[in-house]
C-alpha cells in the first residue's frame, strides 16, 4: 500500500494543476477562438455587421435571435483602437468591450449615452491616445467590442441597417 | 507494477480528474448558479473582474460575451418544476406577467446552447410579442405542434432543450432581490 503514497500524491497535485490550467485554457482559449472567428472575413479592428442569429448562423454560443449584433475583434499590438457606437433612438442598444479573459471592461447603453453617438478608445496601459478622447484601458491586446441592437421583429433589420452601420471600429 | 508505471498512472489519473472536473463543472455551472428562483437559475457574477475562475470558464463555454447584471440578467432553465429535464416532445405552458425590466425575452436552445431549426422559424418570445392587456398576464405554449390559439414557441421532437430568460436593464426592485422576483412559471401539459 505504502508504495502508492507517492503516485497518489502526484495524482492529486496533477489534478489540482490540471483543474486550474483547464479553467484558464477554457477561458482564454474560447475567447481567442471567438476573436479569430469574428475577424475571419472582416479582419481585425473592423466592425463585422452580423446577420441575425438563426440555426444556420451562430457565431457564438447562446445567440439571441432578437438582437442585431455587430462585433469588432480588436488587437492593440500596433496601437489603440477607436470604436464608434450609434444608438438607435427609442430602443435598447449597447456597446460592451470584453478582454482576453472574458471580463467586461466597458459597457454603455443607449439611455446612458442619451441616445447620442459616442466614441471610445481602447488602449493598453502606457499606449499614447489622442487628447480629449474617452479611454478604456485594458490588460490584454486582444478582445471583442460588441454592439447589441434590439429588434421588435426580425424584419426591422432592413430599415435599421443604415443606422447600424454607423457603428464602426478602426485602429488609430 | 513498476515504480515508474505507478507514477505514470498517478499523472494520468490526475490529468483525467482535473480536466474531467473542468468539463463537468463548466457544463453545469449555469444550473448550479448562485441564485435560483422557481425553475430559473443565474449567477450574478457574469462579466465582472471579481468572478471566480470557474464562473469565467463556464460563461466562456456556455455564454461567451454575456453582459453584467446591471445590463442584463440571464436566467437558465433546463428542468421543469418537477425536476424532469425539459423535453422537446412535450407540451408546456409558460405563464407570467410583464417582467421588471426594460425588455425581456425567453429563448429556446438545445442543451449546448444553440438555436435549433423549426419550420416556423420562431426561437423566442419577448416583451414585444405581447399586447398591453397581456402585461398583466401572458401565456405561451411550448410544443412541437402549433397550438390552436395563442402564442407559440416551437419545440423540437425527441430533443431535450433549455430556456434562457433575458432581462435587459432590470428594475431597481428586481436588482435588490432577484430571488423574490415573479418569474414565468412552466407547467408540463403532456408528452407526444
Amino acid at each position: 500500500m505504502k508504495r502508492w503514497f507517492g503516485p497518489t500524491a502526484v495524482a492529486l497535485l496533477v489534478a489540482a494543476a490540471a483543474w486550474h490550467g483547464g479553467l484558464a485554457l477554457a477561458t482564454y482559449g474560447l475567447m481567442e477562438a471567438a476573436v479569430r472567428k469574428t475577424a475571419a472575413d472582416t479582419g481585425l479592428n473592423k466592425m463585422r455587421y452580423n446577420a441575425l442569429a438563426t440555426p444556420e448562423n451562430q457565431p457564438v454560443v447562446r445567440p439571441s435571435p432578437d438582437l442585431a449584433y455587430a462585433a469588432c475583434a480588436y488587437d492593440l499590438t500596433d496601437g489603440p483602437v477607436v470604436v464608434t457606437m450609434a444608438p438607435v433612438p427609442g430602443r435598447y442598444s449597447s456597446l460592451s468591450v470584453f478582454d482576453a479573459r472574458t471580463d467586461v471592461v466597458f459597457v454603455r447603453n443607449d439611455q446612458q449615452a442619451k441616445e447620442k453617438p459616442f466614441q471610445i478608445v481602447i488602449a493598453r496601459d502606457g499606449q499614447a491616445v489622442p487628447a480629449g478622447k474617452e479611454v478604456v484601458r485594458v490588460g490584454y491586446d486582444r478582445g471583442i467590442a460588441l454592439v447589441r441592437l434590439l429588434l421588435n421583429t426580425p424584419s426591422e433589420i432592413k430599415s435599421l441597417e443604415p443606422l447600424r452601420r454607423q457603428s464602426s471600429c478602426r485602429q488609430i | 507494477m513498476k515504480r515508474w508505471q505507478r507514477y505514470t498512472l498517478g499523472v494520468a489519473v490526475g490529468l483525467a480528474a482535473g480536466f474531467g472536473l473542468v468539463w463537468q463543472e463548466t457544463g453545469s455551472a449555469f444550473d448550479s448558479g448562485s441564485v435560483t428562483n422557481g425553475i430559473w437559475s443565474t449567477s450574478l457574477n457574469y462579466g465582472i473582474a471579481s468572478a471566480d475562475p470557474l464562473t469565467r470558464a463556464a460563461v466562456a463555454r456556455r455564454g461567451l460575451l454575456a453582459l453584467p447584471k446591471t445590463e442584463t440578467v440571464y436566467w437558465a432553465a433546463s428542468r421543469d418544476s418537477d425536476g424532469k429535464p425539459l423535453d422537446g416532445s412535450c407540451t408546456y405552458e409558460l405563464t407570467g406577467k410583464a417582467l421588471d425590466s426594460r425588455w425581456w425575452s425567453v429563448t429556446y436552445y438545445d442543451r449546448d446552447g444553440y438555436l435549433v431549426p423549426n419550420d416556423a422559424r420562431i426561437w423566442s418570445f419577448s416583451g414585444a410579442s405581447i399586447t398591453p392587456e397581456e402585461k398583466a398576464g401572458w401565456k405561451v405554449t411550448i410544443s412541437p405542434a402549433k397550438p390552436v390559439a395563442g402564442h407559440w414557441l416551437p419545440g423540437v421532437k425527441g430533443q431535450p432543450f433549455e430556456l434562457t430568460l433575458r432581462m435587459y436593464n432590470p428594475g431597481p426592485a428586481f436588482v435588490k432581490d432577484p430571488k423574490a422576483a415573479e418569474l414565468p412559471v412552466l407547467k408540463k401539459e403532456g408528452c407526444a
